[in-house]
């Protein structure tokens, strides 16, 4: 019997890289577990099949497609009352150069999406008397990075919804916190190192230079915040972002 | 095996008697620092806090029966609410003595063995108030603020060897540092906080706990629980 015995999540983007990290730790502790990613794959059946899931892919900046993800879910496992709102879409480019549907993608899918998530899955949660959403915002939210208006104005904007729902759903024992990750070894990283003309290897030494700790992050450290904020026995922390960078800022939110 | 080694201050009540607790149910062996006996704890040390040479004797003596301190977490404190123009002197001195003293003379006794083994971790309880502010609480916010500032400095300069430093900033809790007639307690002020209701120490301990052996990649970072009361 793990600490999520008898409760069931969703977690969206999880057919690599955190997203799967944190499914993987959620299904450790005893927790019916929904993955989710943009469209279906082999990787998302592969987990699912691996944690004993449920792969339903869907793409959440789709309201539809989201509330149907989550009825599918519901149906299978019972009523989902944990929310991993991990998804993300990424795009750089200079402030006066970003096309604006791009633009506009970014923070339809990283805000929006997350916004139909919790929305989708609220009536369950009410349904169940209590609820946990863990929202993975992003260190870049906190503090911006150049060339990256859009993606850290979706993570700043998921922060004031974190902040938002926690202060209007705490009554109701649904329970909001957010993630700020710092630099994390996830697939994205190979992406942005090809974008920089550079070797992952240059990459991973180059941020961990900036990083006390000296490394970056690993999916592991993150999906392990996941499951602290998915605990059904504390309410006390609430509204709340717990960065989990290994010391590059030191809490700023 | 033998058991793993953390030491609490202040455990011989509220929050640090529900951290020793915690801990203690994880299977580690605690030694409780307080003025009082402390139970939950595999050794009891009665020792003030902002005694320096004290806490190092008392860690030296009991690393020798237990083994080195792996874990430390400074929760002794005192509260008190106080116009600024009434906190005198004396009142001024012990509050940075014991909630920012203590923490250091803790640090000094736990951190260079850590330092050679390349690993450890302590962990400061501060406060919701070092964040937010208080009515008439100035000297305790300015002495949890300055455990704020001391950690996210010791963070970033210990983490490179491997020893993490991070901080729990709660909101009003259910202890007896807060008397019965606390305006904490009033039903005016509880449910202003978002879950209607003060924090409960074990909720603490839970995430204390966690930032000692769940979040190994949490660094120089506070962890709020605190009923909603800043967010």
């Amino acid at each position: 019997m793990g600490r999520l015995s008898g409760h069931v999540a969703f977690v969206s983007g999880a057919a690599q890289g955190m997203g799967a990290a944190h499914a993987r730790r959620l299904a450790a502790e005893g927790a019916l577990v929904a993955v989710n990613d943009r469209v279906a794959s082999p990787a998302l059946d592969e987990l699912a099949h691996e944690i004993g899931g449920l792969p339903v892919p869907a793409d959440m900046a789709d309201r539809e497609a989201v509330f149907a993800g989550l009825d599918r879910a519901s149906e299978h496992l019972g009523d989902v009352d944990i929310v991993v709102a991990n998804h993300a879409y990424m795009s750089m480019s200079d402030f006066l150069d970003h096309d604006e549907d791009d633009w506009w993608r970014v923070i339809d899918t990283n805000l929006g999406g997350t916004f139909w998530l919790i929305q989708a899955a609220l009536p369950r949660m009410r349904r169940r008397g209590a609820g946990r959403v863990v929202i993975i915002s992003s260190e870049w939210g906190q503090i911006g990075w150049p060339q990256a208006t859009a993606y850290s104005a979706s993570k700043a904007g998921l922060i004031s919804l974190t902040k938002t729902l926690g202060r209007e759903l705490a009554r109701e024992h649904i329970i909001v916190n957010a993630i700020a990750p710092g630099v994390t070894d996830t697939p994205q990283l190979q992406v942005d190192a090809d974008a920089a003309g550079v070797t992952l290897a240059a990459m991973h030494e180059e941020y961990a230079a900036t990083i006390p700790l000296g490394r970056i992050g690993a999916p592991e450290d993150i999906a392990a915040a996941v499951a602290f904020l998915a605990d059904f026995r504390m309410e006390a922390l609430v509204g709340q972002v717990v960065s989990v960078n290994g010391g590059s800022t030191r809490t700023r939110a | 095996m033998s058991q793993r080694v953390a030491l609490v201050s202040g455990a011989a009540s509220g929050i640090g008697r529900a951290i020793a607790a915690e801990l203690s149910d994880r299977g580690w062996a605690v030694l409780g620092v307080d003025l009082g006996p402390a139970p939950h704890c595999a050794i009891s040390v009665e020792v003030d806090v902002t005694d320096f040479a004290g806490v190092a004797r008392a860690v030296r003596q009991a690393e020798q029966q237990l083994g080195p301190v792996e874990a430390a977490v400074s929760a002794a404190g005192h509260y008190a609410i106080v116009p600024i123009s009434e906190i005198d002197p004396s009142a001024w001195l012990r509050m940075l003595r014991v909630h920012l003293g203590g923490l250091a003379a803790i640090t000094r006794a736990v951190l260079p063995g850590m330092v050679q083994r390349g690993s450890g971790t302590i962990v400061a309880v501060t406060s919701e108030l070092a964040i937010g502010g208080g009515d008439s609480d100035s000297h305790y916010a300015s002495a949890k603020g300055a455990v704020i500032g001391f950690v996210r400095s010791l963070a970033a300069e210990v983490a490179p060897q491997g020893v993490r430093i991070n901080a729990v900033a709660p909101g009003p809790t259910d202890t007896p540092l807060l008397a019965a007639d606390s305006p904490w307690r009033a039903p005016e002020y509880l449910s202003t906080l978002p879950i209607g209701r003060l924090v409960r120490p074990d909720e603490v301990a839970l995430c204390t706990a966690a930032l000692i052996e769940e979040l190994p990649f949490c660094v120089g970072e506070i962890i709020s629980p605190n009923a909603g009361a800043v967010i």
